[in-house]
């Protein structure tokens, strides 16, 4: 599902994000990326969506060759990544099931595709009774699993989440993380970066830990620390 | 797939987000509009009277008193075969004589005094088919000035050159004063648009995140930019056609018998001429601004 060929990534200043990273992720794996900060996982993830591209080697996502693909095709890779932030990136303007459909509305669907896809997804993560609410009516949970729905309306075949427990208290975590685990057992490969050790312990799946933009540890079922 | 209805809501939306911009951009339009129509219409004024001041020029000829009836009918001749003369009418002085009296009595301002004698000489009037050749035959004509049959030539493309010469400057001055006009509206129109993209940047970042294509990103604010130019040209041309009627006697008199007026073919013509330019203009605009966003 994804497979990096002796990635580095080099900013114009000389500083190495990711370094000689060979990477194989099958398809319907849960993998935790761990790290301190600037340890290059969010560089990864903006790679795998061709938010930036590599300085050398070979990103493949689905099949396709990210770096070699023409720019009018980028779109439709990212149809098929979704993505989740920290800072869940919702439209305050919209209502949750506006901000949930607006994936589907911006990428040319019909009308009655977008209600029923939006409905579908509302009940995946359990908002169906806040539709109407807006963001700031949300509590960060409620927001988290606004942004995930965004993020699943378009039925990805790999979901990405940048951090999506850093702003939420342990609770509310648990309960994303369980949402997230609900996913991935229903297909969608998912990429977790996360600083979160009480999760990645508690979940015992394969982990990757990036140090200074290299993979220096990779286990089956690893823990947040070796 | 491109759903015109969220373009056309989301454009309508950006207006309204920033009215006071869109409208200042709008009246900045109208303003460029109604220059750009000024000069259609005086252009289109001036080329008719131009064509028409044209199938009038004349040269006239003034033969030698003593010159022989044979050597008149030879010039007359070779003049005709001319391809630049549209006809060569010979006027005796009597004839002169008759309409200069004719002329006066139509005016109070002239009268003619002593008609004992005739001043007036014989003449062939020629008119030609193309004002521009005025100059070669007259030259030709007075080369033979003193020879027995040609005693003056007397031109007057005078008043053709005139109209000719502000016909050109108004059509460079007028070119000018448009390009000057349009590199201000495309300013604020870009300007505008500019921050219509930066309003909505977290929405275009999300677009972008789940896959829109960037026509789509684009699209809204290109159809912005063509709403904007779209009300410039209606505000533009209700002003336009308020004033028509009276732009249009106000050139009938002027010009005299001139048969120009603002014709509803013309003003057909003028409406698409500015709606189109104003499309146009609005959606470059658009373009250039969003262009330079979404580049990365």
């Amino acid at each position: 599902m994804i497979t990096l060929d002796d990635v580095s990534k080099r900013y114009p200043n000389g500083t190495f994000a990711l370094r000689d990273v060979d990477l194989r992720i099958d398809a319907g794996e849960f993998v935790f990326v761990v790290g301190s900060s600037g340890a290059g996982k969010s560089t990864l993830n903006r790679l795998l969506i061709r938010e930036e591209m590599p300085s050398s080697g070979r990103v493949v996502v689905d099949g396709q060759d990210v770096a070699r693909m023409k720019r009018s095709q980028v779109p439709h890779l990212r149809r098929k990544v979704g993505v989740v932030f920290q800072d869940f990136k919702l439209l305050q303007t919209k209502t949750v099931a506006q901000n949930i459909g607006f994936a589907l509305v911006v990428t040319g669907h019909h009308p009655d595709v977008v209600r029923e896809e939006t409905d579908r997804a509302l009940a995946l993560v359990g908002l169906t009774p806040r539709r109407q609410h807006f963001p700031r009516e949300l509590s960060g949970g409620e927001q988290q699993r606004t942004a995930i729905a965004r993020a699943l309306v378009s039925r990805p075949r790999i979901l990405i989440a940048d951090e999506p427990t850093g702003n939420l208290d342990p609770v509310t975590s648990w309960e994303i993380i369980k949402l997230f685990v609900r996913v991935n057992e229903l297909g969608t490969t998912l990429l977790m970066a996360t600083h979160n050790a009480e999760i990645v312990n508690a979940l015992r799946r394969r982990v990757i830990h990036l140090d200074q933009g290299a993979i220096v540890r990779d286990e089956r079922e690893g823990l947040y620390a070796a | 797939m491109m759903r015109v209805s969220y373009v056309a809501a989301a454009a309508w939306e950006g207006f309204w987000r920033n009215p006071v911009m869109s409208l200042a951009s709008t009246f900045t339009v109208s303003l460029m509009l109604l220059l750009f129509a000024f000069f259609v219409v005086s252009d289109r004024g001036l080329q008719a009277a131009v064509g028409i001041l044209e199938s009038k020029v004349e040269l006239a000829v003034y033969l030698d008193d003593n010159a022989k009836p044979s050597d008149i009918l030879a010039l007359k001749a070779r003049l005709e075969r001319d391809p630049a003369t549209s006809s060569v009418l010979y006027v005796t002085k009597d004839e002169a004589l008759r309409r200069l009296k004719e002329i006066a009595a139509r005016r109070p301002d002239l009268a003619v005094e002593d008609v004992s004698g005739n001043p007036l000489q014989n003449s062939l009037e020629i008119k030609l088919a193309n004002a521009q050749d005025s100059k070669r035959i007259s030259a030709s004509l007075r080369d033979e000035i003193g020879k027995g049959v040609v005693g003056d030539v007397i031109d007057n493309p005078s008043v053709v050159d005139k109209l000719l010469t502000i016909t050109r400057v108004l059509s460079v001055g007028g070119v000018a004063i448009l390009a000057m006009m349009l590199f201000v509206a495309l300013f604020v129109i870009v300007n505008t648009i500019r921050i219509a993209v930066h309003a909505r940047r977290d929405e275009i970042e999300i677009m972008k995140l789940v896959g829109a294509t960037d026509w789509f990103v684009r699209w809204p604010f290109i159809v912005e930019g063509m709403l904007v130019g779209a009300l410039g040209a209606f505000v533009a041309l209700a002003a336009i056609l308020a004033v028509a009627p009276a732009i249009s006697a106000a050139l009938v008199s002027f010009l005299d018998i001139l048969p120009v007026s603002l014709g509803s073919n013309f003003i057909a013509e003028l409406i698409t001429f500015v709606f189109a330019f104003a499309l146009l203009v609005g959606a470059g605009g658009a373009t250039i601004s969003v262009r330079t966003h979404l580049a990365r």
